[in-house]
């Protein structure tokens, strides 16, 4: 047995330094590198970089403070939160409403259904956000359809915060769904038989049952889209606006546009302290329910 | 070839569509609602289809005034066309092989034994999907500069193959999980050693799961362009890194046709793997075990 658990922890270390040397490596240096030091493997970054905080006297939050006493960055900061916790929460929604609509449904519309919601999972981010722009943008498709049916005032969302969340909830959909639908497919038919048995309408079903046995998927879906909207690059940036700008594309022209590649990073920082404090709790739920079936 | 997978070795019981709690909504309410769900997912698409065989289409009409096929014809012949699929087809095939090599000895691992760290490496894992890949990027910039692998074959490798790690440990890990020690432990009663175990019993019957982690790490590479981008720029342009510049500087029949020829791959691939995803393969990778 001493022997297994050694080749198991070889294999698995694998995967692990690699990530160790690419992933945990670069993120503690540049965390380091938004504190103020600019030396060793930061030397690089740092020798062409503009309006730097250097470390004189221990670790600062200069460049932390200095990004916070900017207005623009400020609301940056502020919309990048609202339209994550937006997304979120109308992915749920809808996701949710799609996946008890499969549970319970069969026939032809259910199956049209099961497919369309698996589509985005087909097309490459670049060219779903570019689709959207078009369909959603002033003078697309929609705003056509909109003249058309007699509003010439319908608002239209290319190149705005809502247009953004409009593409979380595209692109997050098959994912959600996915979830979603496996974990309502592991109640027990009989569980909701005797529930409606007893009297219980559709509503009570979904909210008292269905929505307590399903809390890991549901972790696991505000989590995963949360810490993905939070640092997204390409629906932001093909779909937002010009101003204010989410953290992903912010931090991007940061580092490329304005050669500040200390406030690009400190951003980093910011997005991965908020997506690890939504992705703790997916741990967190985890660990409840092995520890409630034993296996702790 | 198909195994047939049976019922009891899937990560989900098999799904009863027997009873209908919500037989209050109406079969109007379900309508509208599949409607809704068809217009906002497929509208886009069907409007970029047509953008594509479009002459010209000006606002307000809800067609093309004009349809043309001239614009195939020149995304078609352009050299740097030719040269970006090579390239995504010469980077997504090492990245997802590289990527399995590495992974599954792993994901077996996770599945099979118990050993000190295992817990704290899953979650590891977990926590690299939490900082942003923009960050991480131009973190990693400065380390590839280091080590001279900016602008280079490798490191565009390196770089693409980060965003496979999480499917290809997590979903093979369920997949493997999902194999019944006992039929292992059948064949190793009938004296088949531990690797002829593993060849002939583990690996057929967690082979979906792995087909989904390797399509699904294919595609992460093939799709990958802020990395690319930032890492492999001007050498190495892949087709999603020319999509952005297509986006930006060309008209729109041209990116609406390379849209078209960018997402046939994913779509191909991904609906030779539709049932595997839909069957919970994918799903039971995201559960921590």
């Amino acid at each position: 047995m001493v022997k297994r658990r050694s080749i198991g922890f070889w294999m698995a270390a694998l995967p692990i330094a690699f990530l160790l040397a690419f992933v945990g490596l670069p993120t503690v240096e540049s965390f380091l590198y938004t504190l103020g030091y600019t030396g060793g493997p930061n030397a690089v970054v740092s020798a062409m970089a503009q309006n730097q905080v250097v470390a004189h006297h221990g670790p600062t939050l200069g460049v932390y403070t200095e990004l916070f006493k900017m207005s623009p960055f400020r609301s940056d900061f502020i919309s990048t939160l609202w339209v994550t916790i937006l997304s979120v929460i109308l992915l749920l929604v809808a996701s949710w409403v799609i996946a008890l609509y499969l549970r319970f449904s069969n026939g032809l519309l259910a199956r049209i259904a099961s497919t369309l919601y698996l589509i985005p999972m087909f097309i490459p981010s670049v060219i779903a956000s570019y689709a959207l722009v078009t369909f959603w943008n002033a003078g697309g498709f929609v705003d056509a359809l909109a003249k058309h049916l007699g509003d010439p005032n319908f608002p239209s969302f290319g190149y705005t915060l809502f247009g953004v969340v409009i593409g979380n909830v595209w692109t997050g959909l098959p994912f959600s769904v996915l979830m979603l639908a496996s974990g309502l497919r592991n109640v027990p038919d009989s569980l909701i038989e005797a529930a409606r048995d007893v009297g219980a309408r559709a509503w009570t079903v979904s909210l008292k049952i269905l929505l307590p046995m399903n809390t890991l998927p549901l972790v696991i879906v505000t989590t995963f889209s949360c810490i993905g909207v939070l640092g997204a690059y390409t629906v932001p940036y093909l779909m937002g606006p010009t101003a204010p700008q989410l953290l992903g594309v912010a931090m991007a022209n940061f580092f490329s546009a304005y050669n500040e590649p200390q406030q690009a990073e400190a951003m980093a920082v910011m997005v991965f302290i908020l997506a690890s404090v939504v992705g703790t709790w997916y741990v967190m739920a985890n660990l409840k329910l092995d520890r409630r079936s034993g296996r702790i | 070839m198909q195994t047939p997978v049976q019922a009891s070795t899937l990560p989900m019981t098999p799904h009863h569509r027997t009873l209908a709690p919500t037989a209050v909504m109406s079969k109007s309410l379900a309508t509208a609602l599949v409607v809704a769900l068809l217009v906002f997912v497929l509208g886009p698409l069907v409007v970029l289809i047509l953008w594509a065989f479009a002459g010209e289409w000006y606002y307000p009409a809800l067609l093309p005034q004009q349809f043309s096929l001239s614009w195939w014809s020149t995304v078609l012949s352009d050299s740097h066309f030719g040269h970006s699929v090579l390239l995504s087809f010469t980077f997504a095939p090492i990245v997802t092989i590289l990527s399995a090599f590495l992974c599954l000895p792993a994901a077996y691992a996770f599945s099979r034994y118990q050993f000190p760290g295992r817990r704290a490496m899953f979650i590891g894992i977990f926590a690299t999907n939490a900082f942003p890949k923009m960050g991480l990027y131009i973190a990693i910039a400065g380390i590839l500069y280091a080590v001279h692998l900016m602008d280079t074959f490798w490191g565009v490798i390196v770089i693409q193959m980060i965003n496979t790690i999480v499917v290809m440990t997590w979903i093979p890990a369920a997949a493997f999980s999902s194999v019944p020690k006992s039929l292992e432990e059948a064949a190793r009663d009938v004296g088949a050693g531990p690797f002829r175990t593993f060849w002939y019993v583990t690996l057929p019957m967690a082979r979906p799961g792995i087909i989904v982690a390797l399509i699904q790490a294919f595609l992460a590479s093939f799709d990958e362009a802020q990395g690319t981008f930032l890492v492999g720029a001007p050498n190495y342009v892949t087709m999603p890194v020319q999509m952005y510049s297509m986006v930006t500087n060309y008209p729109q029949q041209a990116a609406a046709v390379y849209s078209i020829l960018l997402s046939i791959p994913s779509f191909i691939l991904l609906l030779l793997i539709r049932k595997y995803i839909v069957g919970g393969y994918f799903a039971a990778g995201f559960r921590m075990k």
